[in-house]
C-alpha cells in the first residue's frame, strides 16, 4: 500500500513539473509555511529575550514535577532571578542545557548575582556539574527561567533526537505531500 | 477528502487543536486561585482558631501556619566560610493552595539575611514537595534540622550577629499551564538573630 502511495505520489510530482506554473505555486505554498514557522520561533525569541524560548524536559531529575518529554516556556526577560525560581542554564562550553531550580542566591540586589543550582530530585546540589573551579553561576548562564508547562509534547523531539534519521523522513513526507496536495 | 491520508491529516491536526485549547483554558481556569486561597497566618487570634479548628471539622479550613526558629545547633566557621546550622518549627497547612490543575506544590524555606559583601542573601534551608496525591497536605513538624545548612563564603565573621528571617514559600507546579511562585506575607515572617560570637572550639 505504501508503494502504490509512493508511486501515485510520484506521478503527482511528475505532473507537477509538467505545468510549471502550478509547481511554482505549490512551492510558494510549502515556503510560506516554513517562513511562518521560523517567523513565530523568532517571535518568541524576541518577546522572551532567551535564545531557545521552549525547552524539551530530557532527565528525570525534576521530576516529580517535570518529566522527560515535557517542553517548558522560558522567559529570560526577567532581569532579577529569585530562589526557588526553576531555571535553564548551560555550563560554558557545554552544550546540553539544564533544568533546576535555584537553591541559594547572594546579590548586590541588582544584576551582580552569585547562584547556586539543584534539581528536585537531586540529593546534592550542582557544583559537581559546574565547570571545574566554578562555585556559581552567573545571570549570563542562564537561558531563562520556566513560566509554563505542556505534557508529553517534547516526546516527538526526543523521537527525532534519538533516530536522526526520522528527522528526514518526517520532513521529507511533508514536503511531499504539501507539494502534491491539491485545494479544493 | 477522498483519500485515507486526507482524512486521517484532518482529524490528527483537529486532535491536536482541540488539546491545545483545552490545555489553554485549563491553565486561564485557575488564575484568581491564588488570591482567594492562601495557607493561612499567624496572628493574635491563632488560639482562638485552633480552638475552633479542632471543634468545628469545616470545609474551609481555618489554616494556621507558623515557622520559626527552635534551636540554632552550631555556629563554626571553617577556612572563611561560615556555616550554621539549626532547626526550626513549621506548621502549615497547604490544602488550599491545590486545585484540580495543580501536580505538586514544591514547599521550602528561605533564610534571608545581609552582609558587607551581598546586599542581598537568599538560601533555601529546607524543602518538601507535596503532591496532589497525597493525603496528608499539612506540614506540621518540630525541630526540623535543615537539609542545607547555612552557608556564607563571605570570608570571616560573614555570619556573625546577622539578623536572618525566615520565609515559607511555595512554587505551584501544573498539570499543564503557567508555574506560579507565592510565599508567606511579609508582614508575618519571624527573624532570628545569629551570635556575634564563633561556637567555643573544644
Amino acid at each position: 500500500m505504501i508503494k502504490e502511495m509512493f508511486q501515485k505520489q510520484m506521478v503527482e510530482l511528475k505532473r507537477l513539473w509538467a505545468n510549471k506554473r502550478q509547481f511554482t505555486f505549490q512551492v510558494l505554498n510549502l515556503a510560506m509555511i516554513v517562513f511562518s514557522a521560523l517567523m513565530i520561533w523568532k517571535g518568541l525569541m524576541y518577546l522572551t529575550k532567551s535564545e531557545s524560548p521552549v525547552v524539551v524536559v530530557l532527565s528525570g531529575s525534576m521530576e516529580p514535577a517535570f518529566q522527560r518529554g515535557d517542553i517548558l516556556f522560558l522567559d529570560n526577560s526577567v532581569e532579577k532571578l529569585g530562589v526557588g525560581d526553576v531555571v535553564v542554564f548551560k555550563i560554558k562550553d557545554r552544550e546540553i542545557p539544564i533544568v533546576h531550580r535555584i537553591l541559594k542566591v547572594h546579590s548586590d540586589g541588582g544584576l551582580d548575582m552569585n547562584l547556586l543550582t539543584k534539581g528536585d530530585n537531586n540529593r546534592v546540589d550542582d557544583r559537581g556539574l559546574y565547570a571545574p573551579g566554578q562555585l556559581w553561576l552567573q545571570r549570563e548562564d542562564v537561558m531563562g527561567k520556566a513560566i509554563g508547562t505542556l505534557r508529553y509534547v517534547g516526546m516527538v523531539t526526543i523521537a527525532l533526537n534519538d533516530y536522526p534519521v526520522l528527522k528526514y523522513v518526517l520532513v521529507g513526507m511533508m514536503a511531499l505531500f504539501v507539494l502534491t496536495s491539491k485545494e479544493g | 477528502m477522498h483519500t485515507v491520508w486526507v482524512r486521517l491529516n484532518a482529524v490528527v491536526f483537529f486532535g491536536l487543536s482541540v488539546l491545545l485549547s483545552l490545555s489553554c483554558l485549563a491553565a486561564l481556569s485557575k488564575i484568581g486561585h491564588a488570591s482567594k486561597h492562601q495557607p493561612g497566618e499567624l496572628g493574635i487570634t491563632f488560639i482562638l482558631c485552633v480552638v475552633i479548628f479542632l471543634i468545628l471539622l469545616v470545609v474551609y479550613s481555618l489554616d494556621v501556619y507558623k515557622l520559626e526558629l527552635n534551636t540554632l545547633k552550631s555556629l563554626k566557621s571553617h577556612g572563611g566560610v561560615d556555616r550554621a546550622l539549626l532547626s526550626f518549627d513549621i506548621l502549615a497547612d497547604m490544602e488550599p493552595a491545590f486545585h484540580w490543575n495543580i501536580k505538586q506544590l514544591f514547599v521550602y524555606v528561605v533564610a534571608s539575611y545581609e552582609t558587607p559583601m551581598h546586599l542581598e542573601n537568599k538560601v533555601v534551608l529546607w524543602d518538601k514537595i507535596i503532591q496532589a496525591s497525597d493525603a496528608n497536605k499539612m506540614i506540621d513538624e518540630e525541630n526540623v534540622f535543615v537539609k542545607y545548612a547555612l552557608v556564607d563564603q563571605g570570608g570571616d565573621s560573614s555570619l556573625l550577629g546577622r539578623n536572618v528571617e525566615l520565609r515559607l514559600m511555595w512554587d505551584h507546579m501544573p498539570i499543564t499551564g503557567l508555574l506560579h511562585m507565592d510565599g508567606q506575607s511579609p508582614e508575618s515572617v519571624s527573624s532570628f538573630t545569629l551570635p556575634t560570637t564563633y561556637d567555643a572550639r573544644p
